[in-house]
C-alpha cells in the first residue's frame, strides 16, 4: 500500500514539473519584450537593456526556466508588468482572502452535500429523492456567475436588499472584518459545488445500501438507523472521500469568476486583471498556484481512496 | 427615471441599511427630495477628510517630481508646492514665487520668492533651495518625469537672497507655463525622498505603497488659516464599484471619477454631492498623416465629417463634456473659438471620399481601455462611420500592448491628454520632435508659426500667430477632437470647499487645503 | 462545471446499443422532453434572434436607440444606449456557434485518441493517459486563461483551447469503452480478415461506444457554453461591438439595479441553455445505463 502511495506520489511530483515547463513555454510565445512593457512610455535604449538584464532576459531559455523555477522554492515569482513590484507583494493578502472563501465554501458544503445525498439515497424514488435529484441536476448545470448574478439580483439589488454585492473593505483591511461582504461569495460557491458532493453520495449510497452485508444486517434485525450509521456510511466514505476532494480542488479553478464577480480581493480576482493587462508574471504565478492545490488535492484523494479500499485503486482507476 | 418614483418613500434607517447593500446602484434614482443642507457659514477647523482615490499600486512613489498614477498626484499636490501653478480657472498663479518676469528677450526669467513660505521643518525657503530642485528634476544621470518640458533650461542661478534665474538656451515666451506644473515642486537641498519634506499644507506622517497614506495639518503652511483638517487620509481604489460603496457606506467622505453613467444614481443619493467640473481633458482619434489612406487630407477631413459629436457626447460620455472643434486647449486665450464648429455632415464626406478615390473605405481603429469611455467611443464611430459607407474594422488591444512596442506608430488609433495651454500641447504632441506625436504631424507651414509664437513676447501678436497655427490644425490636422470630457467626482453633503476645477485633476485638483467638514459630520 | 471524472462501470460487457434506440429510450425520461423543450427555445432564440431582434425592438443591436441605461422601449438601453431587446436577441449566435465548434474538436479529437489508445494499449496507452493527466491537472477555465494571457482574446483561440481541453476528458470515456469491447468476437473475426485497424476502429469500434459518447457531447456541449460565456463574462471571450450574452452581462451590471434588464436577459438565457443541455445529457445517460445513475463528469 505504501509503494502504492509513492507512486502516487512520483507522479504527482511529475505532473506538476511539466505543468510549470507548460507554463514557463506559454509565457515565451508571448510578443513584445516585458523590459519594455514594464518601462512603458519612459522607455529609453538604455533603461531597456539595463532592466533586460536585472531581468535576466538575456540569458539563455533553459537558464532563465531554471531561475524561475528556483524562484519559486525562494519565494520570488518576478516582477509584475503592471504594478512593477515583485509577485509575492501583489499576492500576499489575496491568498488568505482567497483561502478564507475556500475554507469556508468547503466547511458547508461538504456536509450538506453528504447530508442530502444521505437522506435522498435512504428515500430512493420517493419526492424527496426526485426533488433533490432535480434541483441538484439543474444547479449543476449553471455556470457559477449565473449563479452568482441570480443572488445579487436576489438578496442584494433589487428583491431584497441584506447582503453586499461587492466587497466593501478599503485595500488593507483583512476581508473578514465586514463579514456580511462574504456571505453572497461563499453561498454561490456552496451552491456550485454541493450538487455534485450530493449526487456522488447518493450513488454511493445507493450501491452500498444494496450490498449483500448491509443486507446482511437487516436480515439480523439491526434497526435501519444503526445501518446506516455502522454499516452503509463507513463503506461509502472511501469513494465519496474522493469526489469531495475534487470538488475543492475545483473551488481553486472556480473561485476566480466568483471574485471577480463579487470584486473579492483575491487571486482570482488578480488572474482576472493580470491577463486583462497581459502581465504575464502574474498569470504564470497565479495558474501555478491553482494547479498546485488542484494536484495536491488530488494526491490526497488519491490516498484516502488507497487507505480506505485499496482494491479499489487500480491503475487505470481515472 | 424621476417620474418613476414617489418621492421620499425611503425612511432613513432603510436607507441605510439599503446602503450597505452594497450595489452602488441600489436606491434606483428615488428620494431626491430630501436632500441634506450643505454646510455654511465660515470654514471651520478641525476633523479628518478620508479620500477615496482611483488607482495606484505597488510602485507608488512620494517622489515630488514623478508622479505616475492618481493617487501619486494627490499626495504630490498636498505635500509640494511649485513656483506657479494653475487655479481652478486655469489661469497661472503665483505660489513659492511671489512674480515671475522676463527678459526682453525671453532667454532669461526671473522668479522672486515669496517671503513666510516655510518647508515642513521651519526652515525658510531659500534660492539655493529652488536651485538644487532643478539640479534634481533635470539631472542627467535621473531626469525626472518634468524634465522634457525643461529641455531649453540651460542654468538656475541665485539673483541676491530672494530671487532666481532661470537661464534659458532658446528664447521661449511660455516658460511661465512650463514652471506651473505640480511636478516641479520645491524642495530643500538637502532633501530625501524618505522624509518628504516640502512646503505643502500636509506634512507626511504614514505612507503604504497601493494601500493608503496619512498627512497631518503643516503648522508653518503661508496661507492664513489653511488648511482646515487636521487630517488627511488618501485611501487606493482601483475598483469603480469599490469607490462608490465606500462612500456611499460612509468609509471614506470624498471620491475622485465618478463613472459618467452613474451620475444620475448618485445624485439620487441625499447625502451626495456630486461634483461636475468642465475641462480641457480629451480623448482624440489620431490618424497618421504620412500613412495611406490617411495621408490624404481629403480623407482626414472626410472623417472628421462622419463624426456626430452630440451623439458621442450623449452616448459615450452621458452628456458628461463640452463639444470639440479638432482643436485642443481650449482654456488658452488664444484658443480659435472662431472657427466654425464642425458638424456630421455625411453628404459631404462621401464626396471627399469619392474624390480621393475611397468610395467604399474600409479602416482598421485600434483602441483599448486607456481611459474609461475609450472603448465605447471607437464603437459608436464605428456606427457613424457606417452611415457613409465607411467601414471601420475595431481591433481592441489590452492597455499594455497599445501602449507597447507600435504606441504612436498605429495608422487610426485614440490618445487621452490632460488640459493643456496650447503651446504646451503642441511641444508634446504636434512637433516632429514631440514626444507623444500620435499622428506623425509635420507641416512646416504650422512648425514655423510654432517657432516665431514661442519667440514672441507680445502676446497680442503671438495670440494672431497660435490662431493661424490651429487653423492649420482645423484644415489639415490629423486628430478628431470631438468633445472635452467633465471631470465627476462626488463627496458627502458635510464636506465643503471642493470646488470645481478646470485642469482635469479630481476633486479641485486634489488641493485638500481648502476642504473641511461641516458641523453636520458629527 | 468541474473535472470530476467517474468511472463507467455500465459500460463493461453491456450489450451494443444502437444509437436510434438509445435516442428511443431516453425520450421516455421526463428531462430528455424537458431538455428538448429548453434548449430548442434557446437555439430559436439564437437562430432567428438576429432577424426578430430590428422587427421586434424597431432597432439594429449596434444602432443607438436613446440615452444610456434609460428605461426605454420594451427592455431599455444599454451604457452606449444601444436596445437591450435588439442585443439580446442578436447575442446568442455566436455563443451557440462556439460552443457547438469546441465540443465538435473536443468529442472528435478526445475519441479519437480514446479509441487508439484504448484498442492499441501498450506503451501509446501510458503515454496518451500520463499526457491526460497533465492536462487535466489545470482546471480547464485557467488553462484558456493562461492562453488568452499569451495570444489576446481570439474566437478561434476560446473554441480551440476549449475544444482540446475538453478532449483528454472525452478520451478517457471512449478509452473505457473501447476497452470494453476491444476482446469480443467480431473485432477479433476482423482482425483476422486483415481488416486495416483504422476501419476497424471506424466500422466496429465507433458503433460499438455512440452511447457514452452521446453522454459526451451532451456534457462537453454544457460546459462549453458555461466557459464560453464565463470567458465572455469576464471580458475576455467574444470581444465588443459582438452583442453576447456573456459580454452584455459584464458591460451592464454596473447598472443593475437602474436598468436590470440588460443582466437579466442574457443570464436567463444562458441558464436555460446550460440546463437544457445538462437534462439532455442526463435522460442520454440514464437510457446508456438502462437505468437513473449518475453520469456527472
Amino acid at each position: 500500500m505504501s509503494r502504492m502511495i509513492l507512486r502516487r506520489l512520483l507522479v504527482s511530483l511529475v505532473v506538476l514539473w511539466l505543468v510549470s515547463l507548460l507554463v514557463f513555454v506559454a509565457t515565451l510565445l508571448l510578443p513584445g519584450d516585458p523590459a519594455r512593457a514594464i518601462l512603458g512610455q519612459q522607455a529609453t535604449p538604455e533603461r531597456i537593456s539595463a532592466l533586460r538584464h536585472q531581468l535576466h532576459l538575456d540569458d539563455p531559455v533553459w537558464k532563465r526556466y531554471l531561475d524561475w523555477l528556483g524562484g519559486l522554492f525562494t519565494g520570488d515569482l518576478g516582477t509584475s508588468t503592471s504594478t512593477q513590484g515583485p509577485v509575492t507583494a501583489l499576492l500576499g493578502d489575496r491568498i488568505s482572502a482567497s483561502l478564507v472563501l475556500l475554507v469556508l465554501a468547503a466547511v458547508l458544503a461538504v456536509p450538506i452535500g453528504l447530508a442530502l445525498g444521505t437522506w435522498s439515497s435512504v428515500r430512493r424514488g420517493r419526492a424527496t429523492d426526485q426533488t433533490i435529484s432535480g434541483v441538484s441536476l439543474v444547479i449543476a448545470a449553471l455556470p457559477e456567475f449565473v449563479i452568482g448574478v441570480a443572488l445579487i439580483v436576489l438578496f442584494s439589488t433589487t428583491v431584497f436588499k441584506l447582503f453586499p454585492s461587492v466587497t466593501l473593505t478599503t485595500p488593507g483591511e483583512p476581508v473578514w472584518r465586514q463579514p456580511a461582504q462574504l456571505v453572497l461569495p461563499v453561498v454561490t460557491l456552496v451552491l456550485v459545488v454541493t450538487p455534485y458532493i450530493a449526487r456522488m453520495m447518493r450513488a454511493t449510497m445507493n450501491e452500498v445500501l444494496d450490498s449483500g452485508y448491509v443486507e446482511m444486517a437487516r436480515l439480523k434485525g439491526v434497526p435501519e438507523r444503526v445501518v446506516l450509521r455502522r454499516h452503509a456510511l463507513p463503506h461509502a466514505v472511501g469513494p465519496v472521500a474522493q469526489v469531495v476532494a475534487i470538488q475543492l480542488a475545483w473551488l481553486t479553478g472556480g473561485v476566480v469568476v466568483v471574485e471577480f464577480l463579487f470584486r473579492y480581493p483575491g487571486i482570482g480576482q488578480a488572474l482576472i486583471d493580470a491577463v486583462a493587462k497581459r502581465d504575464v508574471a502574474v498569470v504564470q504565478a497565479v495558474t501555478l498556484l491553482i494547479a498546485a492545490v488542484y494536484i495536491v488535492v488530488n494526491l490526497l484523494a488519491d490516498v484516502v481512496g488507497i487507505l480506505a479500499n485499496p482494491r479499489l485503486r487500480t491503475e487505470a482507476g481515472r | 427615471m424621476e417620474e418613476r418614483c414617489r418621492p421620499n418613500s425611503l425612511s432613513r434607517r432603510r436607507f441605510l441599511s439599503a446602503s450597505l447593500a452594497g450595489a452602488a446602484l441600489l436606491l434606483a434614482g428615488c428620494g431626491t427630495t430630501f436632500a441634506a443642507p450643505a454646510p455654511t457659514g465660515p470654514p471651520r477647523r478641525g476633523g479628518t477628510l478620508r479620500v477615496g482615490v482611483t488607482g495606484g499600486g505597488a510602485a507608488d512613489t512620494l517622489d515630488p517630481h514623478s508622479p505616475a498614477t492618481n493617487p501619486d498626484i494627490a499626495r504630490v499636490i498636498n505635500l509640494y508646492e511649485p513656483l506657479l501653478i494653475r487655479d481652478h480657472d486655469y489661469r497661472l498663479q503665483p505660489v513659492i514665487a511671489q512674480s515671475l518676469t522676463a527678459s526682453a528677450d525671453g532667454r532669461t526669467w526671473t522668479a522672486v520668492l515669496r517671503d513666510g513660505v516655510r518647508f515642513h521643518d521651519g526652515r525658510p525657503v531659500t534660492p539655493a533651495d529652488v536651485v538644487a530642485t532643478f539640479k534634481r528634476i533635470t539631472d542627467p544621470k535621473a531626469p525626472k518625469s518634468g524634465a522634457t518640458s525643461l529641455s531649453m533650461l540651460a542654468e538656475v542661478v541665485p539673483a541676491g537672497d530672494r530671487a532666481v534665474e532661470f537661464r534659458l538656451s532658446a528664447p521661449n515666451a511660455g516658460f511661465d507655463d512650463l514652471l506651473g506644473q505640480y511636478s516641479l515642486g520645491i524642495v530643500p537641498a538637502d532633501f530625501d525622498p524618505k522624509k518628504p519634506i516640502g512646503t505643502g499644507p500636509f506634512k507626511l506622517s504614514q505612507f503604504t505603497p497601493g494601500l493608503q497614506s496619512t498627512f497631518t495639518r503643516n503648522e508653518h503652511y503661508w496661507r492664513p488659516g489653511e488648511p482646515y483638517v487636521d487630517e488627511l487620509v488618501l485611501i487606493n481604489f482601483t475598483e469603480d464599484d469599490a469607490r462608490i460603496n465606500a462612500l456611499l457606506s460612509s468609509q471614506v467622505d470624498a471620491i475622485d471619477q465618478v463613472p459618467v453613467a452613474l451620475v444620475d444614481v448618485l445624485r439620487s443619493d441625499p447625502r451626495v454631492r456630486v461634483l461636475t467640473a468642465e475641462t480641457g481633458s480629451w480623448l482624440p482619434f489620431t490618424m497618421r498623416v504620412d500613412r495611406p489612406p490617411f495621408d490624404d487630407v481629403r480623407v482626414r477631413q472626410a472623417l472628421r465629417l462622419v463624426v456626430d459629436r452630440e451623439q458621442l457626447i450623449n452616448q459615450v460620455l452621458s452628456g458628461q463634456g463640452k463639444l470639440g472643434n479638432d482643436l485642443y486647449a481650449p482654456f488658452d486665450p488664444a484658443y480659435a473659438s472662431e472657427l466654425p464648429q464642425r458638424k456630421q455632415d455625411l453628404d459631404a464626406a462621401r464626396k471627399l471620399l469619392a474624390e480621393a478615390g475611397h468610395p467604399n473605405l474600409d479602416i482598421e481603429l485600434v483602441t483599448a481601455p486607456i481611459q474609461a469611455g475609450a472603448v465605447e467611443a471607437a464603437q459608436v464611430f464605428q456606427q457613424q462611420a457606417k452611415q457613409a459607407g465607411v467601414t471601420v474594422r475595431i481591433r481592441k488591444l489590452d492597455t499594455t500592448t497599445f501602449y507597447g512596442d507600435n504606441y504612436l506608430s498605429w495608422d487610426f488609433a485614440q490618445d487621452f491628454w490632460y488640459t493643456r495651454n496650447y503651446l504646451p500641447q503642441v511641444a508634446n504632441g504636434a512637433l516632429p520632435k514631440s514626444p507623444y506625436n500620435e499622428t506623425h504631424w509635420h507641416d512646416p507651414e504650422f512648425a514655423a508659426l510654432i517657432d516665431r509664437a514661442s519667440r514672441t513676447m507680445d502676446t497680442a501678436e503671438r495670440t494672431s500667430l497660435l490662431k493661424q497655427a490651429q487653423k492649420i490644425e482645423y484644415e489639415r490636422g490629423g486628430l478628431i477632437v470631438w468633445a472635452f470630457e467633465n471631470r465627476v467626482d462626488a463627496h458627502q453633503f458635510y464636506v465643503a470647499g471642493i470646488v470645481p476645477d478646470r485642469t482635469g485633476i479630481s476633486l479641485g485638483g486634489y488641493q485638500f487645503r481648502q476642504a473641511w467638514i461641516g458641523k453636520e459630520a458629527a | 462545471m468541474t473535472a470530476v471524472e467517474i468511472p463507467r462501470a455500465d459500460a463493461e460487457g453491456e450489450p451494443p446499443t444502437h444509437h436510434s434506440g438509445l435516442f428511443r429510450t431516453a425520450w421516455a425520461f421526463p428531462q430528455a422532453k424537458i431538455g428538448t423543450a429548453l434548449t430548442a427555445l434557446v437555439v430559436l432564440v439564437a437562430v432567428l434572434g438576429p432577424w426578430l431582434g430590428p422587427l421586434v425592438a424597431g432597432h439594429e443591436p449596434t444602432e443607438f436607440a436613446g440615452k444610456p441605461f434609460k428605461p426605454v422601449g420594451i427592455a431599455g438601453t444599454d451604457g452606449l444606449g444601444r436596445d437591450v431587446l435588439s442585443r439580446f436577441l442578436a447575442g446568442g449566435t455566436t455563443l451557440l456557434l462556439y460552443a457547438v465548434l469546441a465540443t465538435a474538436l473536443g468529442i472528435v479529437l478526445g475519441a479519437l485518441l480514446g479509441m487508439i489508445a484504448g484498442y492499441r494499449g501498450g506503451l501509446l496507452d501510458s503515454l496518451l493517459m500520463r499526457a491526460n493527466d497533465v492536462l487535466l491537472s489545470f482546471p480547464q477555465l485557467v488553462i484558456a486563461l493562461l492562453a488568452i494571457a499569451v495570444i489576446g482574446p481570439k474566437g478561434w483561440l476560446l473554441v480551440l483551447i476549449i475544444g482540446l481541453t475538453h478532449a483528454p476528458r472525452t478520451a478517457l470515456v471512449a478509452r473505457q469503452a473501447t476497452v470494453a469491447v476491444r476482446d469480443h468476437d467480431y473485432i477479433r473475426a476482423a482482425e483476422m480478415y486483415a481488416v486495416p485497424r483504422g476501419q476497424i476502429l471506424v466500422q466496429e469500434i465507433l458503433p460499438n461506444i455512440t452511447g457514452p459518447l452521446m453522454v459526451e457531447i451532451g456534457l462537453r456541449l454544457t460546459y462549453s457554453i458555461g466557459y464560453i460565456a464565463s470567458l465572455s463574462f469576464l471580458g475576455l471571450g467574444i470581444q465588443p461591438p459582438t452583442a453576447d450574452w456573456g459580454l452584455m452581462i459584464n458591460e451592464n451590471r454596473i447598472a443593475l439595479v437602474v436598468q436590470p434588464w440588460g443582466v437579466l436577459l442574457p443570464v436567463l438565457a444562458i441558464a436555460l441553455l446550460a440546463v437544457g443541455t445538462n437534462l439532455l445529457a442526463d435522460s442520454l445517460a440514464s437510457a446508456a445505463a438502462g437505468r437513473t445513475r449518475e453520469t456527472r463528469s
